[in-house]
């Protein structure tokens, strides 16, 4: 491992609806980064068996695209990386599925790669953030996060629901489009409310839940909007202002027991605008800074598993192909972020 | 090397005793034609276990560059979800060695 910045790996993101194969270098440049979205009716959320369809559909025309735009042989690949979870079971099934094939047929070393891991370490490789407190917000995860002594720790998470479920399943009671993705709908609607509806707040300490909030929202909703008293641009409005605030709450107060000052927003719900401009005005007022991206890097994909699976290679980690397994369940504090431990690359 | 879905043979059937409780049996085999791809997409396959092993048994061999399945289930829904799901995963792999062969 002499030619440390040479090192190409490839990697396949399907944990959910989306299924991504992308192409990195070690120094973090990002050679090609092709993804498809399972993207269902209005009202209706995906499942395991259709969503893993999906992604059985698009994995070899994705892979033949990452290929060619980053103008890579098979022959170029030092390891392949996969997501083996947390996420949907049959959907991740797919990219192990691949990975193991392939890396019989090159020759090439499987990295197992954790998801909510790789989000971290993509959105520090873009924005430069070097050790910022974490907010890691998507349709399935809902964590606060920093580094200490090792690992990624949890220092607030979701009790019941993730964030972006919350706003997923409220789209789908307005009936709104899922294309690009049901958040991105909120987020525009919501520019167009003006009366704010009060709905519970529910912050416990260093968690948060948003299930009760849910379901008050929907019992609600149906009824307010048939008896005129609001819009359902209000109802995104106050749906965003009530979430947020409660995950820029629990993130000031990770800053405050970290004593950091810098927030790195990852994960889908990440791209929303009116979340980032509520965290950097925290963020400003205690002297810090917001690093954020916009949907290329927030969303699923899979130069960021690329880009991690390659880290741990760098510092000797593979995957036996009979351990490359998949689970549904799999802690960001589970994973040795050996990496970190020496800076040698990556930064 | 060849294309080798035609040479799929299919054996579906309940026919051991109604007593082992394992009374839903299938049975299929693929022709690769060549001993190293029928290990590659046996090892491929081979590392997800099933996952209610209470429900749904399978065995997997290989001969002359075959790749032989056998499925045992005690309800005809389980086998029918098992077999589909791993049909798909088959698919996907032998088309990953016709393409990246």
């Amino acid at each position: 491992m002499a030619k440390n910045k040479t090192l190409i790996a490839v990697g396949f993101e399907g944990s959910a609806n989306k299924i991504g194969v992308g192409v990195v270098a070690l120094d973090g440049t990002i050679l090609s980064n092709p993804r498809h979205t399972y993207i269902t009716p209005p009202g209706h959320g995906f499942l395991p068996r259709e969503t893993a369809h999906h992604h059985l559909r698009h994995v070899l025309p994705l892979l033949r695209s990452a290929l060619d735009d980053a103008g890579i042989t098979p022959a170029d690949v030092d390891c392949l990386c996969y997501t083996k979870g947390p996420g949907m079971g049959a959907p991740l099934q797919v990219s192990a599925v691949a990975v193991r094939a392939l890396s019989q047929l090159w020759g090439k070393p499987i990295v197992a790669v954790n998801h909510c891991v790789a989000h971290i370490e993509m959105g520090r490789v873009v924005t430069g953030a070097e050790d910022p407190v974490v907010l890691y917000v998507s349709g399935g995860n809902t964590q606060v996060i920093a580094y200490s002594e090792g690992r990624y720790r949890i220092f607030g998470e979701t009790i019941d629901i993730a964030v972006g479920n919350c706003l997923d399943r409220f789209a789908r009671v307005l009936t709104l489009s899922n294309d690009p993705s049901p958040g991105y709908n909120i987020e525009q609607l919501a520019k167009k409310g003006e009366k704010f509806i009060d709905l519970p707040y529910v912050v416990k300490g260093m968690d948060v839940s948003f299930s009760g909030i849910l379901s008050y929202i929907e019992a609600t909703a149906v009824e307010k909007l048939k008896n005129n008293e609001c819009t359902p641009a209000d109802l995104c409005y106050s749906l965003q202002e009530t979430l947020f605030a409660m995950l820029v709450e629990i993130t000031e107060r990770a800053m405050a027991h970290c004593d950091t000052k810098d927030v790195l927003i990852v994960g889908g719900v990440g791209c929303n605008e009116r979340l980032q401009e509520m965290m950097r005005i925290m963020c400003s007022e205690r002297g810090g800074k917001l690093f954020a991206t916009d949907d290329r890097y927030c969303v699923d994909n899979g130069a960021m598993i690329a880009y991690t699976g390659l880290l741990a290679f760098a510092h000797g980690m593979t995957t036996p192909l009979e351990e490359s397994t998949f689970t549904q369940r799999f802690r960001t504090d589970e994973v040795q972020a050996i990496w970190r431990e020496k800076s040698i690359c990556g930064e | 090397m060849d294309p080798m879905a035609s040479d799929a043979g299919f054996d579906v059937g309940d026919r051991s005793p109604a007593s082992s409780g394992w009374e839903f049996v299938c049975d299929f085999e693929v022709d690769y034609g060549s001993e190293e791809h029928a290990k590659i997409v046996y090892a491929t396959l081979t590392v997800d276990k099933e996952l209610q092993p209470d429900k749904v048994k399978r065995q997997m061999s290989i001969s002359d560059g075959k790749l032989k399945v056998h499925f045992e289930a005690v309800e005809a829904r389980f086998l029918r979800a098992s077999f589909s799901a791993f049909v798909d995963l088959m698919i996907l792999t032998t088309q990953i060695i016709e393409e990246y062969n």
